[in-house]
This record gives C-alpha cells, sequence and structure tokens, in this order.
C-alpha cells in the first residue's frame, strides 16, 4: 500500500477516476490525536510536524486555514475575534476586562445600519497568509495544501447574531445582502493570494449551511445572497486548474443540486447523523465527490471492529469508479478515541485498494 | 370564526408585521374577547406557523418574524386580560449545558415558547449543573429545557437531572432536552421527561406538560 503524499490520487477521485486506493480526507484533525500519532507534541505553530503527520498517515495534502476565522474557526484567538478586540480596546480600555464583549462566540456586533458603517472591515480584511506561504518549503514531493477558507454564511450571520440575522433577512434585508457582500469580498481578496500559490491545490470552504432538518435559510435566500459568491470562488478556482470542496454539517439534500450547479467538486462529511450517503451517491454521485460519514459518535464511543466495518461497508458501496474518500463524520476531534481513529484509516487503506472487490 | 379572527391569523403567518395591530384592534372594537383573540387568533396562528417549520415549508427567518409579528398583536391585547386570565401558562427555564457554546436552536425555541405564552428565563450558553440548578431551586419554573449540539456535552444533561434528584427537586419540574444529537432514546435514558426535535415540538411537549 503506498502511503506516499500524491495529490494525483485525491484529484482522480474527485474526477471519478479510479486511483491506486481511496483517499483519505479530512478538513481538520486536532493536534492531541496528530501527536499520539507522530509520539511527539504538534502543535499550531510547528508546520513542520503537521506536514509530517498528514503526509506519514497518508493524506495527499495538508489543510490550512487562513481567513478571518484563523486559525480554523471562531475562538478567542480567532482573527476577526482580535481584530474586534483591538477595535474595542481603542475606544476603551475596560473592555478588555470581559471577552466575551469582544468575542465572537459569544457575542454579535452588526445590528444596524450604523454598525455596519463603523465595523473595521479594512482591518479584519487584513490577513495573515505566513503559514500558507511558509509551508511550501516543507511539503515533500506530491504533497499540496487545500487551502480552508471562503467561509462567508457562518461568519455573516455570527457578526450579526444568529436570529437578528435571520429577522433581518426578511426585515432589513438590504443590510443583510451588505454584510454578505462585505465578508464575501475580504474572502475573495484573499482567494487571489490564495490561486497564486502554487502549492495549493484545492480550495475548501467550511461553512455550514443547514440544520439536521435542513436548510438554516430557505433556498431562494441562499440562492440572493451566498450562492452567487461561492459560484464566483468555484469559477476562479477552476480557472486555475483547482478543486472547489466544501463542508457543511446538516442535512443538504433540498441545497445540493444548488451546489452541484454553481460549480462544487466536493462534498464533505454528508452528516451521518442526519442523511444518508448511499442515497446521495444514488442521486449526486456522477457529479460529486463525496467525503467522510463515518460517524463521529462512534468514532467517540464505539468498538474499532465497528469502525472497520463501517468504512469497508462505505468503501464497498461507494469508492468503485473514484468520487468518494474515506473521512469522518465531521472533522476528527480530541475527543474521538484514538484507536477508532486509526482503526479508520488502517480499514482505508486495508480495504481501498484498487479495483474494489468487497 | 369570524373574519377578523381569520386576518389575525394570516397577518401571524404571513408575518404582516404592519397590519397587526390594527387588526387585534379591530377585534377589540368588535367585542371579542381578548383571551380568545390570544387562544385562538394569536397562538393557533403560530401552531400553524410551528408546523410549516417543521414540514420545512418556512424556514427560520420566516418563523422568527411571525413570532415577531404575533407578540406586536400580543401586546395590544394583554393590557385587557383580567386577573388569571393575564397569568403566563408557565415558566420555562432554558439553557446550553455546560461546555456547550451553541444556542442557535435554544434561542429559537424560547422564541416559539414566548409566543405560546409561556414566560421563559434564558440561563444562555454554558450553564453549569449547579448554576441550573441553583435557577430551579430560585425560579420554581414548571419546566426545564436543557439543549447540547456536542456527543460530548450530552451527559450533562444526565448529571443536571441527577443533582436535581440530589437536591430533592427533579418531581417538582419537567425536564426536557433537545440539540442535535439528542433523540427520545436518550431523553428517556437520561430519565428526562420529553424530547422535542425541533421549535414546535418543544412547544407542544411544554404545553402538554401544563395541561
Amino acid at each position: 500500500m503506498d502511503l506516499k503524499p500524491n495529490f494525483e490520487r485525491l484529484k482522480k477521485a474527485v474526477k471519478h477516476v479510479e486511483p491506486d486506493r481511496v483517499p483519505l480526507c479530512e478538513v481538520l484533525i486536532e493536534y492531541p490525536i496528530q501527536s499520539r500519532f507522530l509520539g511527539r507534541e504538534v502543535t499550531p505553530d510547528d508546520l513542520q510536524a503537521q506536514v509530517e503527520f498528514w503526509a506519514k498517515a497518508g493524506y495527499d495534502f495538508i489543510p490550512l486555514t487562513v481567513g478571518m476565522m484563523s486559525p480554523g474557526r471562531v475562538t478567542q484567538e480567532s482573527a476577526i475575534s482580535q481584530v474586534i478586540r483591538d477595535t474595542m480596546l481603542r475606544d476603551s480600555p475596560e473592555a478588555d476586562q470581559d471577552d466575551k464583549s469582544w468575542n465572537l462566540e459569544y457575542t454579535s456586533f452588526i445590528h444596524t445600519r450604523e454598525d455596519f458603517e463603523k465595523f473595521p472591515w479594512e482591518l479584519a480584511g487584513n490577513l495573515d497568509f505566513s503559514k500558507l506561504e511558509q509551508v511550501a518549503s516543507v511539503l515533500p514531493e506530491g504533497m499540496q495544501v487545500i487551502a480552508v477558507s471562503g467561509k462567508i454564511f457562518t461568519l455573516t450571520w455570527m457578526l450579526m447574531g444568529f436570529n437578528h440575522f435571520a429577522m433581518s433577512l426578511i426585515l432589513d434585508e438590504q443590510l443583510v445582502a451588505d454584510v454578505f457582500r462585505q465578508v464575501a469580498e475580504i474572502q475573495l481578496k484573499a482567494l487571489e493570494k490564495i490561486l497564486d500559490m502554487p502549492h495549493v491545490g484545492a480550495l475548501w470552504v467550511v461553512d455550514d449551511l443547514a440544520f439536521g432538518t435542513g436548510p438554516m435559510i430557505s433556498v431562494e435566500a441562499f440562492r440572493d445572497h451566498v450562492f452567487p459568491w461561492y459560484r464566483e470562488m468555484a469559477s476562479r478556482c477552476h480557472e486555475r486548474g483547482l478543486f472547489f470542496c466544501m463542508h457543511s454539517d446538516g442535512d443538504l439534500t433540498k441545497l445540493i443540486p444548488d451546489l452541484i450547479d454553481m460549480g462544487l467538486d466536493l462534498l464533505q462529511p454528508i452528516d451521518p447523523t442526519c442523511s444518508d450517503i448511499f442515497d446521495v451517491k444514488r442521486k449526486y454521485g456522477d457529479k460529486l465527490c463525496l467525503v467522510g460519514n463515518v460517524s463521529n459518535e462512534l468514532l467517540r464511543a464505539g468498538a474499532p471492529s465497528e469502525v472497520e466495518a463501517t468504512v469497508k461497508e462505505l468503501i464497498a458501496r461507494l469508492a468503485p469508479g473514484g468520487g468518494y474518500c474515506v473521512g469522518s463524520g465531521n472533522s476528527v476531534p480530541d475527543w474521538a478515541d484514538f484507536d477508532n481513529y486509526m482503526a479508520m484509516r488502517t480499514a482505508a487503506l486495508k480495504y481501498g485498494s484498487y479495483p474494489i472487490n468487497l | 370564526m369570524s373574519n377578523i379572527m381569520d386576518r389575525i391569523k394570516t397577518a401571524v403567518e404571513d408575518r404582516k408585521r404592519n397590519e397587526i395591530q390594527n387588526l387585534v384592534n379591530e377585534a377589540i372594537v368588535e367585542g371579542i374577547p381578548a383571551e380568545t383573540i390570544i387562544n385562538e387568533a394569536l397562538i393557533a396562528a403560530m401552531d400553524v406557523v410551528g408546523r410549516r417549520f417543521s414540514s420545512g415549508e418556512i424556514f427560520v427567518p420566516e418563523m422568527l418574524v411571525s413570532a415577531l409579528t404575533m407578540k406586536m398583536g400580543l401586546d395590544i391585547v394583554k393590557p385587557l386580560l383580567v386577573g388569571s386570565e393575564g397569568a403566563s401558562r408557565g415558566t420555562i427555564l432554558m439553557g446550553t449545558v455546560k461546555g456547550d457554546l451553541h444556542d442557535i436552536g435554544k434561542n429559537i425555541v424560547i422564541m416559539m415558547l414566548e409566543g405560546a405564552g409561556f414566560n421563559v428565563v434564558d440561563l444562555g450558553v454554558d450553564a453549569t449543573v449547579e448554576k441550573v440548578v441553583d435557577k430551579v431551586e430560585e425560579f420554581k419554573p414548571e419546566i426545564l429545557g436543557l439543549s447540547a449540539l456536542l456527543t460530548t456535552t450530552m451527559p450533562e444533561m444526565q448529571n443536571v437531572i441527577q443533582v436535581l434528584k440530589e437536591r430533592g427537586l427533579r418531581d417538582k419540574v419537567k425536564v426536557m432536552v433537545g440539540g442535535a444529537p439528542v433523540d427520545t432514546k436518550f431523553a428517556e435514558k437520561i430519565g428526562a421527561d420529553g424530547y422535542g426535535e425541533d421549535a414546535a415540538q418543544a412547544v407542544e411537549l411544554a404545553r402538554s406538560f401544563v395541561s
């Protein structure tokens, strides 16, 4: 079994061509899992160790986040929270006494036109590309980077607060449209820099669009405010030979036709808590590469033998002809059982050789 | 049902915020009792809205603006209620459990419960077992609603129920649970009184507890 990174392997799977084996694919594996695998600590700043993990574990790429959510999601440390904190500190030195006052995880900032006008968009758009640039020098042959960037929907509602965002979609649609535009323009500007980096092979937008019961807003509202920006991203990626990936939790059944139409190449993780990946494969498998679906609950509390059986079934039913990569049902969090993570990886390597005969 | 009651219902269902207060005033002038306007028009309309949401016909924005419209109508008619008619259907404490910062679902459920006539106290996110149980002791609610999005924080729901038992409060409050990873089986396993898959189901459940 060839463990050497080979981005062409992933590209073939995305194009529905059978590579040598079914690729492994995750948008995020938390550092404690990486550390346990390598037998030494992997930290957020240690790019070399991160690359070593992704390569040795059998992945053909390393996902690296660049954008307002950097280092990966909205936390106290994320770029957007720091911008808000710095801005608030300028107005009031006391702002730092309560981190919930500026942490986007706890609060929101754009409720009115005035809030929108005074928001520090320029600062927020000043993104850090250093890791994405530095990684080029430590990538092994055959390995590429997938830039995790382009989040628009989540960032917009977080800036506005979900309930306020949702009601404004009806009561003040222009304000919502303007916030979407500002966020999207920042992300598109970032994409231009990303596309200039030859070691980047794809863009991965991590943007949750749905609840377990269906879309978070109507399909029409997505068409009006969100999908045109994704379409633009997909188009720019395709012009430069990159493919366009998305991660979204929830039941995407009503959205998938639009996602395909706007140029999506790869969809992850086909949320196993509310979606039937075999049904998605039957309906859209010839147009989309599907990734993941190994339940995180199984990774947390299942037995390695159950994980192996799940991966075997997924490969048997989804991988023939390409268009499927093995991965978790969301990401690999630090609370996943390490033995189960290893069981998923081992099963992918054991059963994933083409041609599939299971 | 009179024409004006139908028009109030339609205004809530179709989110006609500019019309609702005039329509409710019209119903009052017609002599329709305040409680009838609330129960048979405003709350009845939100039941329709809840069903449309559950069936995927409408989405969160539409549901929230209907709830807002309903509240605008309620503001007009509520001062006319006399005595016990003005009392809420009951008090509900709602919180997202410790370690979990997700509150979209909880906040939607709160708006719908308020729309259904409940008095809701929001305990926010990352609510510790001690905080939740202390607040149950303080507010003496009819219902406690617990939310979690993460499988790792779900056990906190069981911890809350355990401490409610230890402090002799379990029999005094109904516990309902919800959130993406939660289901009826889990609710039964931890000894909760019920599970709501979405906001509309949560309202139904809360009503069944106080009926």
